[in-house]
């Protein structure tokens, strides 16, 4: 697949003025300011292809809206370059708009005061899209989110989780080639993420879009993306597919025993017994010193084993190793 | 999928997204009735007061006054229609600062058509549909208070220069809210504006009553194009006073929006560099 973002030496500084503290210094300030320079990305390349569903990924701080910024046109860089559909974004902002779609989770793009229906007629002028289209793409949306009776209500009367799917069919109205979503699952509940992860990737993989995604929640990375890109302090600390980076980085697996014994034991190097139920014995293994298949020999050596699970560590575990990792 | 429009084809894709944001405006507000009636009846409890004040005082023929200089209910009738005005301009810059503050902007700017247009569009439609349920107040209140009215043509001109006037009362609220992006909070800028505009623009009484000088001064502000010309028509009504009234009124247009594109450049250019 050929590359539809490409990313080189980005580099993003912003520059502020310290102020310091008691009168006196506030009135020197006034003739020899304090400037402070911050990288808040700090040289980054990376490439994506089309169709790839990518997550960026970091803690607070970390550069991970300023790359989207960056990326969708509303920041220009220091330094670098980066090229997204083929046009320079900070200088095609609004070319590339036509493109693109976006989903700021903290910020709404339906007119309050209006049912629904009225900002989708009024994006539709926005983006120029033909009225038949526009109606075709409308009712097919809208029957796979099962907006219907909402979209006659006044977007402020909506919940969260009503007025996030409104946002999306908002951004994917005028077809879209790439997705840029925000935090599209934050302060919704559990069955609200569920719904928008599993429309996210169902829509992307049939209509053919591109995603790159943030979020603070890992499910969203899991059940959504292919690849992770995670910034830490303005820089790249890991670029991998989503699956590879948990097996990668966290040396160890979890092996689950159902047991005819209410409890099992295991004496090997590197296999740590976590908490566990009576007759369900779960065991976290360091396969840098310990393979599975020995835990698992180990295990049928014992009798009474009526199920095994083998699974990766949650998600949440890779990242917290990860940030710790690259603070090191 | 949907390319980027040819170039000729641009202007006419901007103005009907324009047209549409207008719509918008309009049908927000008809949505919101009982706020349209509510404006309304302010507007009517304002006139009960000012027209009480400006009956006594020609009633009186004070000395020193000139306001017997002005047809029999003149300055009634004139403020009727600079409070029209007034009352029905868009708070364009609260919405401006909403955005500009808590970060709305940035979906808004990821969209192909000029989010600023978009936005003063909005607002003229909001002012269109306050001009409208106003004037019903207005004209059914004059009608039932047996108030002596100016020939019909005095109607017909200050219905064209009150929607005029209120484009011009929307471009300077514009420009206080656009002041948001350096000062953040824009009540200051926006009292400053406003008082300017009820001074100058001759809210409460025409500045043709005002010294020479201060008259010949205020007649040259964007000020006296949002209220007084389209007040002046209900007391001194002339064709030609509306040919340069209108005229007036649409070089201030032209001059603000300027204006309006040079700050927004200036913005745009800030919001690349330091973020939205």
């Amino acid at each position: 697949m050929p590359a539809i973002i490409t990313v080189e030496n980005l580099r993003k500084e912003f520059r502020y003025v310290r102020r310091r503290p008691g009168f006196a210094a506030g009135l020197t300030g006034l003739f020899a300011r304090d400037i402070q320079t911050i990288a808040a990305v700090d040289d980054i390349s990376f490439e994506i292809a089309a169709r790839e569903r990518v997550a960026i990924i970091g803690p607070n701080g970390a550069g991970k809206s300023t790359t989207l910024k960056m990326l969708s046109g509303i920041l220009e860089p220091t330094s670098g370059a980066a090229r997204v559909l083929d046009f320079v974004p900070w200088k095609q902002r609004r070319q590339l708009a036509y493109r693109i779609g976006v989903v700021f989770g903290q910020r709404s793009q339906l007119w309050a005061e209006l049912p629904a229906r009225d900002s989708f007629r009024l994006l539709r002028r926005i983006y120029d899209v033909e009225a038949k289209t526009f109606e075709v793409r409308l009712a097919q949306l809208v029957e796979r989110f099962g907006l219907g009776s909402l979209l006659e209500q006044p977007a402020q009367r909506l919940s969260l989780g009503q007025r996030m799917r409104c946002e999306i069919v908002a951004s994917l109205l005028h077809g879209p080639a790439l997705l840029f979503l925000d935090e599209p699952t934050i302060g919704l509940d559990i069955t609200a993420k569920g719904a928008i992860r599993d429309f996210i990737r169902e829509h992307a993989g049939k209509e053919g879009q591109t995603v790159v995604l943030t979020s603070h929640d890992t499910r969203d990375i899991e059940l959504v993306c292919d690849r992770v890109i995670v910034i830490n302090a303005g820089r790249i600390v890991v670029d991998q597919p989503t699956d590879q980076l948990r097996r990668q980085f966290l040396g160890h697996r979890l092996v689950t025993l159902r047991s005819t014994a209410p409890k099992i034991e295991i004496s090997l190097p590197g296999v740590v017994r976590r908490v566990s139920e009576p007759h369900i014995s779960i065991f976290e293994v360091d396969t840098r010193t310990t393979r599975v298949d020995a835990v698992l020999e180990a295990a049928l050596a014992l009798g009474g084993i009526e199920d095994i699970t083998i699974e990766d560590p949650p998600m949440e575990e890779v990242v917290r190793e990860i940030y710790a990792a690259a603070t090191r | 999928m949907r390319s980027t429009p040819r170039p000729h084809a641009e202007l006419t894709a901007t103005l009907a997204a324009a047209l549409s944001a207008l719509g918008l405006g309009v049908r927000r507000n008809l949505a919101n009735w009982p706020i349209l009636m509510g404006r309304a009846l302010f507007y009517l409890v304002i006139m009960a007061v000012l027209s009480a004040l400006w009956d006594k005082v020609a009633g009186q023929n004070l000395p020193g006054t000139l306001a017997n200089v002005l047809p029999p209910g003149g300055l009634t009738l004139y403020v009727g229609a600079t409070e029209w005005i007034m009352l029905s301009i868009a708070a364009i810059h609260l919405r401006l600062e909403d955005d500009i503050r808590f970060g709305h902007l940035e979906p808004q700017l990821l969209r192909p058509k000029p989010y600023l247009l978009q936005r003063i569009a909005e607002a003229m439609g909001d002012t269109l549909a306050r001009l409208l349920g106003i004037a019903v107040a207005a004209l059914v209140a004059l009608a039932l208070s047996g108030r002596s009215a100016p020939p019909a043509i005095a109607f017909a001109y200050v219905a064209v220069l009150g929607v005029f006037g209120g484009a011009v009362g929307v471009l300077l609220y514009t420009l206080v809210g656009l002041s948001a992006f350096w000062v953040r909070r824009v009540l200051p800028p926006y009292l400053i504006m406003q008082k300017s505009m009820f001074i100058l623009g001759g809210l409460f009484a025409p500045i043709s009553l005002y010294p020479d000088w201060l008259y010949q001064a205020a007649r040259l502000t964007p000020f006296a194009a949002n209220t007084f010309i389209a007040g002046n028509q209900m007391i001194a009504p002339s064709a030609a006073g509306f040919v340069a009234g209108l005229a007036s009124q649409l070089v201030w247009i032209g001059i603000i929006a300027i204006l309006i594109a040079l700050v927004w450049r200036a913005a745009i250019a800030k919001i690349l560099r330091e973020g939205a």
